[in-house]
């Protein structure tokens, strides 16, 4: 048999056939990018020939001390943080919540729901954002409801007006009621309102009271258009909420996994001994989950860092610049005009500063939960 | 018996209010879900004219020229084989370099394998997102910018660090036993590999394949900054073509989305249960 040196030799050799072509793969696309940002943020190379073009030199830390001084890059950090924030106080508490409701079997039919609420995950990101974009845009359905809401209202008192007044009986107190409702807005139309309305509204053939109440709609209704989405206090909600409807279904399905490891005789004892089901989710689900909730928030802090697509596709970081994340900030910095390679470099290094800060937490946080789950 | 404990009447109307409210919750998520897909499919079979009329309503005259036009415009017929190209080569790979890889590391003693497979287990927090622009540097040092080769290549490696834990972790539960009779009888590592350990790995293989392919299919981040030639981009770079400029042509617009967003609800529709066992496997480690 070979054992002594030759079983050695050949265990070596294949031990590093096998490992090498991942390893290698590896260093190529993750450890590599990352000494190559290193050293160019530390430089002045910026996109041209690496070797044999004109020459480049180290400058030192000047690219980390424009990106800190940058006000956009602490707005685009800010929107990172507002992502955090909702992926661990919004996505985790109701994953579980979802979760537990579909674990203790509070709703029939827990396939449906648990396919329902995970499918946002299974569509293109793309498909996601450019969705989204249409459904708050000023031309999307949101728009088009809220306006049928509120017409549906301003009709509904303009009838109220004419019921009142006997049908088509235009008196000077009809013309009146109809001005106020129109509003200050509505006046602004005319130079002598109440004069002016009441001929409009008399030009019209006593049996068009329809028409006239349909005109006088589009006349005074006010108009409801997504101006949130442009200011700069506002323009985030929609991409934060897309991002928890997009997420949500990932944590319950985490959740529930490890909700199915408890042995369920705990939990029938406890509901036998009185507990209500809010008992059983504070005192026996919750702590036999506190390691996967922690490793979930880990992961949600991390993937917040690397969200990209979607801000890109739902509004692009616009309008000027309010809803830029981070991976946005960096990647205009080298495509969209001139381009900084030293600067969206010392962006990416700062990201993977943030990412190893949060796996050392991970460690951390696995020494004192005593291993993982 | 759980409904009947509880304090007797009063117990019994907490629950019915608490199923009334779980009810409701999901329920608001799930429309949530339901009708922005189904107001996508519904307003892609509506002319863009009839669009800017009637945005809620159902299609008056449902027609089909959008799917063609986006269909032609999108160049999807380009861009389909090659999403087919990267989603099952980068699937392949990743599953046999980490079994492979998760085979020495679980099976053949060594030192390197404590820092190369912790090196490994810090990538899956690593997200290769955060690297783009080093990338794209990295792809136009190398030459590599505008081709398959360096599409297979990131994806592989981004893929590698959840693949080779889950593993190596599945053949640490393989008995030791197995390879150890199999080298007595003088079989090298490479066969008992072929022979022995590949064949066991179908359940990690297919978690694997299942966690990748939806991502790999949908990517986009990536794969944007490394081709800018059409005859290599995928499906999503097709559809954002209908952003920007080609935003106004809803009808198309909407077709192009639901002409990339069905290859994947398909697959849901076929491979739910195996997804969601894939999910919860990705996520023991956090």
């Amino acid at each position: 048999m070979k054992v002594g040196k030759v079983g050695m030799r050949e265990e070596t050799r294949a031990y590093w056939m096998m490992v090498l072509p991942a390893f290698v793969t590896y260093i190529l696309v993750m450890a590599f990018p990352i000494v190559l940002s290193l050293v160019l943020s530390l430089s002045n190379y910026n996109g041209m020939k690496m070797f044999g073009g004109p020459p480049w030199k180290l400058t030192g830390f000047q690219q980390y001390a424009k990106v800190l001084s940058d006000p956009f890059f602490w707005s685009a950090l800010k929107n990172n943080l507002y992502i955090v924030l909702v992926s661990v106080f919004g996505q985790l508490p109701l994953g579980f919540l979802f979760a537990y409701i579909i674990y203790r079997k509070l709703v029939k039919w827990p396939d449906f729901w648990q396919g329902i609420l995970y499918l946002p995950s299974v569509i293109s990101i793309i498909v996601v954002g450019l969705l989204w974009q249409t459904i708050f845009s000023p031309s999307g359905p949101l728009s088009e409801f809220m306006n049928n809401m509120i017409r549906g209202n301003f009709t509904e008192k303009l009838n109220a007006i004419f019921s009142q007044a006997g049908g088509f009986n235009i008196t000077d107190g009809v013309v009146a009621k109809v001005l106020d409702l129109g509003g200050p807005a509505g006046a602004a139309m005319f130079s002598n309102p109440a004069a002016e309305l009441k001929d409009l509204m008399l030009s019209y053939p006593s049996d068009q009271l329809g028409q006239l109440i349909h005109d006088l709609t589009n006349l005074f209704c006010p108009v409801w258009s997504p101006d949130f989405l442009n200011r700069k206090e506002t323009a985030m909600i929609p991409v934060l909420f897309v991002i928890l409807w997009l997420y949500t279904g990932t944590y319950l399905i985490m959740f529930l996994a490890n909700m199915q490891k408890i042995d369920p005789q705990i939990i029938e004892s406890a509901r036998i001994d009185g507990a209500n089901e809010g008992q059983v989710a504070r005192h026996i689900i919750l702590p036999a989950l506190s390691g996967t909730v922690v490793n979930s928030a880990i992961l949600a802090i991390s993937g917040s860092l690397s969200s990209f697509a979607l801000v890109f596709a739902m509004t692009g970081g616009g309008p000027s610049r309010i809803t830029e994340i981070l991976s946005i900030y960096m990647y205009n910095a080298a495509f969209l005009g001139r381009p900084d390679f030293p600067l969206a470099n010392a962006i990416a290094l700062i990201m993977v500063a943030i990412s190893f800060a949060l796996i050392a937490l991970t460690k951390v946080v696995e020494k004192r939960f005593g291993g993982k789950e | 018996m759980s409904e009947h404990s509880g304090t007797g009447l009063s117990g019994k109307i907490g629950a019915a209010v608490a199923k009334g409210c779980a009810y409701i919750v999901m329920s608001l998520f799930a429309i949530m879900t339901v009708y922005p897909i189904f107001w996508l499919v519904m307003n892609a079979f509506k002319p863009t004219r009839e669009f800017q009329i009637n945005r809620i309503g159902f299609p008056q005259n449902p027609t089909l020229d959008n799917f063609s036009g986006a269909w032609e415009l999108g160049e999807f017929a380009k861009l389909l084989p090659n999403s087919i190209i990267y989603t099952v080569g980068a699937t392949v790979g990743i599953i046999f370099l980490s079994v492979l890889a998760g085979f020495a590391f679980a099976k053949i003693k060594s030192r390197a394998t404590k820092p190369i497979y912790g090196s490994f287990l810090i990538g899956i927090l690593l997200t290769v997102q955060t690297l783009m622009i080093p990338l794209f540097l990295e792809v136009s040092l190398l030459g590599i910018y505008n081709t398959r080769f360096a599409v297979l290549l990131v994806y592989i490696g981004s893929g590698l660090p959840m693949g080779i834990y889950l593993s190596t972790e599945f053949i640490k539960a393989i008995p030791s036993a197995l390879v150890e009779s199999a080298r007595i009888d003088g079989a090298g590592y490479f066969r008992i590999f072929r022979d022995i350990i590949f064949p066991m790995t179908v359940p990690v293989a297919t978690t694997l394949a299942i966690l990748n392919i939806t991502g790999i299919w949908n990517e986009f981040a990536l794969i944007n900054i490394l081709v800018s030639k059409t005859s290599l981009k995928s499906m999503p770079l097709g559809m954002f073509r209908f952003s920007g400029s080609l935003s106004s042509d809803y009808g198309k617009q909407f077709a192009a989305l639901t002409i990339g967003m069905l290859p994947m609800l398909a697959f849901y529709a076929v491979f739910r249960k195996q997804i969601t066992k894939g999910v919860s496997a990705g996520a023991v480690k956090g």
